[in-house]
């Protein structure tokens, strides 16, 4: 057992110079302290007693360095060691980690030392691992000549009373976020282990201070009641939901944060407490995601340009290929050998055909980078429009096209006249062993109505499903069926631009129906 | 009064475009629809004001009875060379025709705007560009009454 520390060596004047400066009055004897050895001995074990007595309180010496040299009942109680395992260790072990890695044993230390007495609250963790709130004093104890001779350290476990204050301040300490109560005043009342780690100043150091210390703008604010409303309304708009502000460490830094305000009425008055959450990742989450978004978004608006131009781009040679050839075949045909108007043959459907295909990649381009504003359009006329601009297909195919009233829809009036002359196109085209039956419905579903073209043609394997939506896809040869594969391409991406969907339901020798969605009519 | 056309005199059409492939297509194309017409060729906007004003070589140049007017050009483009014809007391009364292959809505009003007296934009095929060429031959230099050129200074 550890002797206590500087009791034969103080004197009153001692006592009392301990005294002024906050310091030990363990020393402080009623008799026999001039005396001979026998009878301080005989103070000593009593004191050695009443100390080792003491249940509720856990007393601790320290030596200079933290070095525990004393450790009674109490302390073995709350902290689960006893007296032979923990003298001669230093009371860092009593820290969680997070104080222990920045120091903040040797910091208590160096603050009791400057100051004499230090009382606070914080975390500390027993034997078993488990943390409480403990509220403790730590004293210096120094000699006649003020020579540091070690500390004394009072401590009590709040977690286990029974005052509500000190669950409170429990429960605040062990809370993972930051947790700061500020006054009306806008002045930090209590804050937390989690606070001082996140802000990074010293408790003592914020106690009493500006809460715009820590947080410059946005909360101070929110505890001003004005004329109009008491306190408690001011604060009752802000309550629960978090608010999102910006912070500012001891070392200047600012990061993210949002706030949860609570109001909390004591004797004094309203207190807030705010519970303050670093949102520095969120932020940086989310930062990264709309970069994300929006380079994904300018890539593909770049592809589409490219599309564009470079379709536009290629007409211009394009169309002197197809001029010269088709001038050659005119003044040249029959004039040479057969195999000249083979090859001059070729050359013109080569060009034709290219001349088809980047005229359709330039359509499908165009979905994208000339569409237009998003109106309320009667669909009925949209279709009138389709069917107007295919009446040469439909009188030759002797094709019957008949709808369902069709409603307004919000679209791009010239899209939505292309989606339906593309799918009725197709459907007359690809006609059955009949005439071709065309069929428009739609029906509403929520907020959108969902439009069916449903034809008798050939069908369409269930295995080309999805093939058929892609550019320059085409299930036939050319010599059975014309067209460059865009159609349904233009029209997924039109629908897509909609925001809906384009799907097909058929079986070979059964027709196709076709299925799409478009918003609703929108509200003026 | 005499009209251009009558009487043995050439019809003088500048053409102000820089694609050799399209100068010759539309040569040939006016080849098969009137043999009087006399072809001027500028190949971007600077040569087209400087056979306008007959400047530098230039100087003998005639006075067009029509312009067919390419819209992209180098160095002038057809738009600042339609602003400046359009724009000169004397070069107005030209009927300018705007030849070009782009069809965007903002070339056309541009056009109008800068009093272009027509815009046509150049057909992809064949048969409908000589089909085209000789709608302006039928239209702007048989049918359509233009002013009388001035003499030869």
């Amino acid at each position: 057992m550890a002797r206590p520390l500087a009791v034969d060596q103080q004197t009153d004047a001692d006592v009392r110079r301990s005294s002024e400066m906050g310091g030990a009055h363990l020393a402080q004897t009623g008799n026999g302290h001039r005396g001979g050895d026998e009878a301080f001995r005989g103070n000593e074990e009593q004191y050695r007693l009443l100390l080792e007595g003491i249940q509720d309180y856990a007393i601790t010496m320290m030596d200079p360095n933290g070095t525990i040299t004393s450790w009674n009942a109490g302390a073995e109680q709350i902290k689960g060691y006893t007296a032979a395992e923990i003298i001669g260790h230093s009371f860092a072990c009593l820290f969680v980690p997070e104080d222990i890695v920045r120091g903040r044993p040797k910091e208590l230390l160096r603050i009791t030392a400057d100051r004499g007495r230090h009382v606070e609250q914080g975390l500390r963790v027993r034997k078993d691992g488990s943390q409480f709130v403990a509220a403790l004093t730590l004293t210096a104890l120094r000699d006649g000549g003020g020579r540091l001779l070690g500390f004394s350290e009072v401590s009590h476990d709040l977690s286990q009373s029974n005052e509500s204050g000190a669950k409170y301040r429990g429960l605040l300490e062990a809370a993972p976020d930051a947790m700061v109560v500020v006054d009306q005043a806008g002045e930090i009342v209590l804050l937390n282990l989690a606070a001082e780690k996140q802000f990074g100043y010293r408790r003592d150091e914020l106690l009493g201070q500006k809460v715009t210390n820590i947080i410059p703008v946005g909360f101070a604010e929110r505890l001003i009641a004005d004329d109009l409303r008491s306190a408690a309304d001011a604060l009752a708009q802000h309550m629960g939901t978090g608010i999102e502000l910006t912070a500012r460490r001891k070392d200047g830094t600012e990061f993210p944060i949002e706030i949860m305000l609570s109001p909390l009425e004591n004797t004094e008055g309203i207190l807030v407490t705010a519970a303050i959450r670093d949102i520095s990742v969120r932020k940086a989450a989310e930062a990264h995601l709309a970069q994300s978004i929006e380079e994904l978004s300018r890539s593909n608006q770049e592809l589409e340009q490219f599309a564009y131009i470079a379709s536009h781009d290629l007409q211009e040679p394009l169309r002197m290929v197809t001029s010269y050839t088709q001038l050659l075949s005119k003044r040249y045909s029959g004039k040479l050998d057969a195999d000249a108007d083979d090859f001059i043959a070729f050359a013109v459907d080569g060009a034709a055909r290219m001349q088809l295909l980047i005229r359709d990649l330039l359509a499908f381009s165009r979905v994208g980078t000339q569409g237009r504003e998003m109106l309320n359009v009667e669909s009925s006329e949209a279709l009138d429009r389709a069917l107007l601009n295919l009446q040469g297909a439909i009188e030759d195919s002797g094709a019957i096209v008949t709808s369902d009233a069709l409603p307004v829809v919000t679209a791009d009036g010239a899209q939505l006249v292309q989606l339906f002359q593309n799918l009725v196109s197709n459907a007359i085209k690809y006609q059955g062993p009949g005439a071709p039956l065309v069929h428009l419905s739609a029906t509403k579903s929520g907020s959108r109505w969902r439009f069916s073209v449903k034809d008798n043609g050939i069908g369409i394997d269930p295995q080309y499903f999805v093939r058929i939506f892609g550019m320059f896809q085409r299930l036939h040869g050319r010599d059975e069926y014309t067209g460059t594969g865009i159609g349904l391409a233009v029209c997924k991406k039109i629908v897509e631009r909609h925001g809906g969907t384009l799907s097909v339901e058929s079986q070979p020798g059964n027709g196709s129906t076709f299925t799409f969605d478009l918003a609703t009519e929108s509200a003026k | 009064m005499t009209f251009i056309g009558s009487n043995g005199m050439p019809i003088e059409v500048l053409l102000v475009e820089d694609s050799p492939g399209d100068v010759r297509l539309t040569r040939e194309a006016f080849r098969e629809a009137n043999l009087a017409i006399q072809l001027h060729v500028a190949s971007d906007g600077v040569e087209a004001l400087a056979f306008l004003t007959r400047t530098g070589a230039y100087a003998e140049a005639p006075r067009p009875d029509l312009i067919l007017l390419d819209l992209n050009l180098p160095r002038m483009d057809g738009r600042q060379v339609l602003a400046h014809i359009k724009g000169d007391d004397d070069l107005k009364t030209i009927p300018t025709v705007i030849l070009t292959t782009s069809e965007a809505d903002s070339d056309i009003v541009m056009s109008y705007t800068l009093r272009a007296n027509c815009y046509l934009s150049k057909p992809v095929q064949l048969d409908a560009f000589e089909g085209l060429v000789k709608s302006i031959n039928d239209f702007w230099l048989t049918r359509a009454k233009l002013p009388q050129r001035q003499p030869a200074r």
